[in-house]
């Protein structure tokens, strides 16, 4: 039918008044949208970056304007960058650690063997705890007088380690928990991208006497690499976050030893109520998970043009 | 297409092809490595349970026993009868704040996603890809504004000071968008002429349609908000409108020194619905998520 119109085209000619109307209906399915958008998201951004203009504590004096002197107090912190500092150590471990382990084990769960569905869904399970859940279990297990860990470690003859208490390792076992608790959900991303690959080409190579070293070397990897560049990039941006673990297993200790940005940012805003401060620490972050995020555009787009 | 081919020669004493052989032994490796890795994955949930029901006296005593000499349910009864824990009170905010948090994100965004997908007005597009670059923008530069505005609204302690700012994601529109747009025109079409308005052509046709969408972002929404930790942290500070998840760090920090076996009893309480509910929804669950990670 010639005059059949979809949902989207108006029932009149365009540009009359009943053409607007219909526009206008159409408008307000996004209205809500757009409404809390605005109000919770938009405005907030803009107005951070207002805020970190100023002295501005609440509950103690009114806002004064210092220009960029909250910035200059930044670059000049310690604790600033060392809290920064452990978050990208952090950050860095956890993304690499969670793009490696979960890609082996999707690749092993992705084989026929028996019960794969089982090993799945069990990988799976730890994502759906919170991470106050799995902080205070994993928390206890590393504990070093009374955790499991150690007490294995004993029972074959070698000293008690001091998981969490000692400044070396408390971020790399933090980043073990955080594997541990996270690496099901690149796990899936993987087996997804891992069922695009056509059967047949694994068949021609297997007629061409390939062995499975060599079909995982020459077929699923280099098929598989926009995923794994995706995955290490998103998982980067996404621990960069970081504030739950460290704040229920560690409370940024030994010492400042585990101490992150958002932990800074909380204490900063919420303990001493500086919020003029506070809002530059949260743009200084956003600043370093924004170079990270244009890396990802770059990457992903040269990605898809590899995959084509 | 079976009944067309000679039946194939069963010999059950026919030696094992080497292929099948080769098969076989590859197997073995891959279990001899999810094997010990499920263990390691497993083990954390059953030392929760395991702890929850042992007594304070065989917890910090060595050698440790993996399963409690004198299994115990005081800290259970503990739990729900301590005066400075409202578990069950807790419980509730948890189960409101992320149910209507989930509610009104599958409602507000898939309003949304259909109207970007499907429903033309001037600046559509210019205002969708707009929101990608949101996208780009860490939600944690939002915290302080957002908390100021909540408390001028006078809304800290309250649900839907918790709820609100977390609503309008655009990561809901985008993903929802995808799936309408997948969708053939012909039905919604078809549907026009039949005389149906445009709300319920959206309510009635292409919703259902979108199943699998909407289910990957309603077990995104809702375990983010039921694991949510920052925010209600800072916009709720009674005790009697803690969530759960905030509620287990006040009753680590209260008794995470002497009395374990209390603390792994909120843990699993707080833990056994979710799990319950992704061991009932597992196959649904990880399939939906494995199609959107495609999508997204």
């Amino acid at each position: 039918m010639h005059t059949s119109y979809t949902p989207d085209q108006p029932t009149a000619r365009p540009g009359t008044w009943k053409d607007w109307r219909w526009y206008f209906g159409n408008f307000l399915f996004v209205v809500p949208f757009l409404t809390l958008f605005i109000v919770f998201t938009l405005a907030p951004i803009f107005y951070s970056i207002y805020m970190s203009l100023f002295d501005w504590e609440i509950l103690a004096r009114s806002p004064r304007f210092i220009g960029l002197g909250n910035y200059a107090d930044l670059l000049n912190d310690s604790l600033w960058w060392l809290s920064l500092r452990n978050t990208i150590y952090f950050a860095f471990l956890t993304a690499a650690g969670n793009a490696i382990f979960a890609l082996a084990v999707a690749l092993s769960v992705n084989q026929p063997i028996r019960g794969r569905d089982y090993f799945r869904v069990l990988f799976y399970a730890p994502v759906v705890l919170s991470v106050a859940v799995m902080g205070i279990i994993l928390g206890w297990i590393l504990n070093t007088q009374f955790g499991v860990l150690n007490y294995l470690l004993m029972w074959t003859g070698m000293p008690a380690v001091p998981w969490l208490s000692s400044p070396r390792l408390v971020i790399p076992m933090l980043s073990v928990a955080t594997i541990w608790w996270t690496f099901g959900f690149p796990m899936l991303i993987y087996l997804a991208g891992l069922q695009n690959i056509p059967e047949t080409y694994y068949e021609a190579a297997r007629i061409d006497g390939a062995n499975a070293v060599q079909l995982l070397r020459y077929i699923t990897l280099p098929l598989l690499r926009p995923i794994i560049m995706f995955v290490a990039i998103t998982q980067l941006i996404s621990h960069f976050k970081i504030f739950g673990q460290p704040y229920i297993m560690t409370e940024g200790g030994p010492g400042r030893a585990s101490f992150m940005v958002i932990m800074y940012l909380y204490q900063t805003g919420w303990r001493f109520y500086r919020m003029g401060y506070g809002s530059a620490i949260a743009i200084g972050l956003a600043l370093v998970i924004l170079f990270f995020t244009l890396l990802q555009l770059r990457f992903f787009g040269a990605g898809a043009d590899e995959a084509n | 297409m079976s009944a067309t081919l000679p039946a194939q020669p069963v010999r059950s004493d026919a030696p094992r092809s080497p292929i099948r052989r080769r098969r076989s032994r590859a197997s073995a490796w891959l279990y001899a490595f999810l094997a010990p890795l499920a263990v390691v994955i497993g083990f954390p949930f059953y030392w929760m349970l395991a702890l929850s029901i042992t007594p304070p006296n065989e917890i910090y005593r060595w050698p440790l026993r993996f399963f409690p000499a004198t299994p115990t349910l005081d800290n259970y009864v503990q739990l729900f009868t301590r005066q400075d824990l409202q578990i069950g009170r807790w419980f509730i905010n948890s189960v409101v704040i992320a149910t209507s948090e989930t509610v009104l994100t599958l409602l507000v965004c898939s309003l949304a996603a259909y109207g970007f997908a499907r429903l033309e007005f001037p600046g559509r597009d210019q205002i969708f890809y707009s929101l990608l670059f949101a996208l780009m923008v860490p939600t944690q530069v939002t915290l302080i504004p957002t908390f100021l505005l909540i408390r001028m609204f006078g809304w800290l302690d309250s649900y839907q000071g918790v709820v609100l700012p977390g609503v309008a994601g655009v990561f809901g529109v985008f993903l929802l968008r995808q799936f309408f747009l997948s969708l053939p025109r012909e039905l919604e079409e078809a549907a026009v002429i039949d005389g149906a308005s445009r709300l319920r052509i959206y309510w009635r046709i292409a919703l259902p349609l979108i199943r699998a969408g909407l289910v990957a972002l309603v077990i995104f929404v809702f375990l983010g908000s039921w694991n949510n930790l920052f925010w209600p942290l800072i916009v709720l500070n009674r005790l009697e409108m803690r969530t759960l998840t905030v509620g287990l760090t006040v009753l680590r920090g209260a008794y995470g020194a002497d009395q374990m076996g209390l603390v792994m009893a909120g843990a699993a309480f707080a833990s056994i619905p979710v799990l319950v509910f992704y061991a009932v929804f597992q196959r649904q669950i990880l399939q939906s998520i494995t199609l959107t990670g495609l999508k997204a």
